[in-house]
């Protein structure tokens, strides 16, 4: 559950690992965000299309579709232009960072982001005080 | 380095009260639910979750088990899939009336039609198809939105298909006597403009009934299906759910065949594409998703 | 009235009805219009000796609507012919065709066993996490077992997609060697966090 004092920012996991999902879950959920979770890239985008988000964590490999995709999709859409996107790979090139920055994302790290970091990160993203 | 917040399993539920039958524990239901997930899509939010626990015990107990373990274990090792199509079934509503998850409707009219319509010449044919179309509310409200909601509709021609596999249910259609039930959710004017008194219930009036041609189709019968070409929108809500994984795919490829390029399908509310196919495109179109035939050919 | 009554079929349908032969579908397979090569993989799948044309095309064919026509048609096909067809996917394709092979694999689990070993032992980390993921959704007796194999890989996210498929079907038997394995990774709080939940999963 979110914390008492959450500041009701509500971030998106996309992320085909149920571990990984529940493991970005408890770290953004001790600072107070709402997540909410899509197994695949293409559920990913239909959540993203209709629901609001603050953040958008978007790992690369995927079933059904990828994460450049989903990105691409999302960022043509009206409603898709503005909300914040990290992608999370285990691609550690140059050309796969410019690959997601290309294709929309504001972030591109590389796995395992450590807790802190991705505190940090979904803070400074989400416009929450650190 | 450790996470700071206590790891906690966020889908353990409270303890309830006791249950005639054996319990399921936190940790399995925790398992089932992921399963759940990760096959259909569906996730049950904690007002689902004593609903859903019962519905898995009935299961549990109709196929004969001792316990949840060797239910999971039939239901992640059966060939066909036939157990986990009857956990579908019980773990969702299926019932049919007029102007069930309108919503759609309302993006038919107010997106999709006008996007169809600013690129095709007026009197062109556009074709609508309602598969399972059941007892046919959903093709007369389809076309009741249509009439009512659509400014440029007279300007186009209109096919509206609506098939089934089960030939009574098409008697029924055809005959198009309905309910009070059947009615509930649609607005009294639409009833007075469409409906006459018929008997104890309501018969749809006799331009609606000859506008709609019903047809029986089985989705599995490539040969039949041959026949449905160059659709621009199918309404295929709440029948894909119920296939097993396999037929499910034939289904979405025979779908996708019998569209024109940049024809949409539209699926059930509880349904999705992501646990399907990816040939489909999710669109947006208004605040509903609906799933699109790529226009380029690849 | 704009609703008017449809047509039963369209003319154009009346002539597909025509069956072509196998041989001048094996050809419109390898067609350079992709819609010519998906109705030929269509036309395949229906037909009973269509799949070793389908065999040969998987791993040349990128074109999304074609592959998605092939695999549909191998899904239901499982054979070792097929596993072997879809095996070098893993390695060699796209991410898409990597992936739909494993969805398809994930159905013929009698015909995948015979691999297991050898794609544990594969020298390409990623076919290793592959063979773990496909694992934890393969319906056979042994695949927990499996897992708990991989759980001794040198590569710290081999173990962790192992240890994700046991949080799902894992029993007692993993236990040990589950909480033998933050000791080899001591700094992964990723993988300290998978197996805290794996056990809870299986220790009732």
């Amino acid at each position: 559950m979110t914390e008492p004092h959450s500041h009701g920012k509500r971030i998106l996991v996309v992320d085909d690992g149920m571990t990984t999902r529940l493991y970005y879950r408890s770290v953004f959920e001790a600072a107070g965000f709402v997540v909410e979770e899509a197994a695949n890239g293409l559920e990913g985008l239909e959540r993203a299309l209709v629901e609001p988000f603050d953040l958008l964590v978007v790992d690369v490999n995927m079933p059904k579709m990828d994460g450049y995709t989903l990105i691409e999709r999302l960022r043509g859409d009206a409603t898709g232009q503005a909300v914040p996107i990290v992608t999370i790979s285990t691609e550690a090139g140059a050309s796969d960072a410019e690959r997601a920055l290309e294709a929309g994302a504001n972030l591109y790290l590389v796995k395992p982001a450590a807790p802190a970091a991705l505190r940090h990160f979904a803070a400074l993203m989400t416009g929450v005080a650190a | 380095m450790s996470v700071t917040a206590p790891l906690i399993d966020p889908l353990l539920p409270v303890a309830r009260a006791e249950d005639a039958r054996a319990p399921i524990s936190p940790q399995d239901y925790a398992k089932f639910c992921d399963f759940f997930y990760r096959k259909t899509g569906i996730i049950f939010g904690a007002n689902k979750a004593y609903f859903a626990e019962r519905r898995l015990q009935d299961r549990i107990a109709a196929t004969g088990h001792a316990g949840f373990r060797d239910y999971f274990t039939l239901l992640r090792f059966e060939i066909g899939g036939a157990e986990m199509q009857q956990l579908v079934n019980a773990m969702t509503i299926k019932e049919t009336y007029f102007y069930r998850e309108d919503y759609q409707f309302d993006a038919l009219v107010r997106h999709v039609l006008p996007a169809i319509a600013a690129e095709r010449a007026p009197g062109t044919p556009i074709r609508i198809w309602s598969l399972p179309c059941s007892t046919g509310e959903e093709p007369y409200s389809i076309a009741m939105q249509i009439l009512e909601h659509w400014s440029q509709a007279d300007r186009y021609d209109i096919e509206i298909l609506a098939s089934d596999i089960d030939s009574r249910a098409l008697a029924d259609a055809r005959a198009g006597v309905y309910g009070e039930r059947a009615l509930h959710r649609l607005p009294p004017a639409l009833k007075q403009r469409y409906f006459t008194p018929y008997g104890d219930g309501y018969r749809i009036c006799d331009a609606l009934r000859g506008s709609i041609d019903f047809t029986q189709v089985n989705v599995a019968d490539a040969a039949t299906m041959r026949r449905y070409r160059d659709i621009d929108v199918i309404f295929c809500r709440n029948m894909l759910i119920y296939f097993d994984e396999v037929s499910r795919r034939q289904a979405v490829e025979t779908l996708y065949d019998s569209l024109r390029p940049g024809g949409v399908i539209c699926l059930g509310h509880s349904e999705s594409m992501s646990r399907m196919s990816s040939l489909f495109a999710p669109r947006r179109f208004g605040t509903t998703i609906l799933y699109q035939r790529p226009v380029d050919h690849d | 009235m704009a609703l008017i009554k449809a047509r039963r079929a369209t003319p154009d349908a009346v002539a597909e009805a025509i069956p072509l032969t196998l041989d001048s579908l094996v050809a419109q397979l390898g067609s350079p219009v992709a819609s010519e090569r998906r109705a030929a993989a269509r036309a395949l799948d229906a037909h009973e000796d269509g799949i070793p044309a389908l065999c040969d095309r998987v791993a040349a064919e990128v074109a999304p609507s074609v592959c998605e026509a092939i695999m549909a048609a191998l899904v239901r096909r499982a054979s070792s012919a097929v596993v072997a067809a879809l095996l070098p996917l893993l390695r060699d394709g796209t991410p898409v065709q990597r992936n739909a092979a494993l969805e398809a694999l994930a159905v013929m689990p009698e015909h995948v066993a015979p691999h297991v070993a050898a794609l544990l032992r594969d020298p390409d980390t990623d076919v290793r996490i592959f063979t773990a993921n496909l694992l934890s959704v393969l319906p056979h007796a042994e695949a927990a077992a499996w897992l708990v194999e991989a759980l001794a890989d040198p590569h710290a996210n081999v173990c962790a997609a192992a240890v994700d498929g046991l949080a799902e079907i894992g029993d007692a038997r993993a236990l040990p060697a589950l909480a033998a394995l933050p000791a080899r990774f001591p700094d992964d709080s990723f993988l300290a966090f998978a197996v805290q939940l794996a056990s809870q999963r299986i220790d009732q």
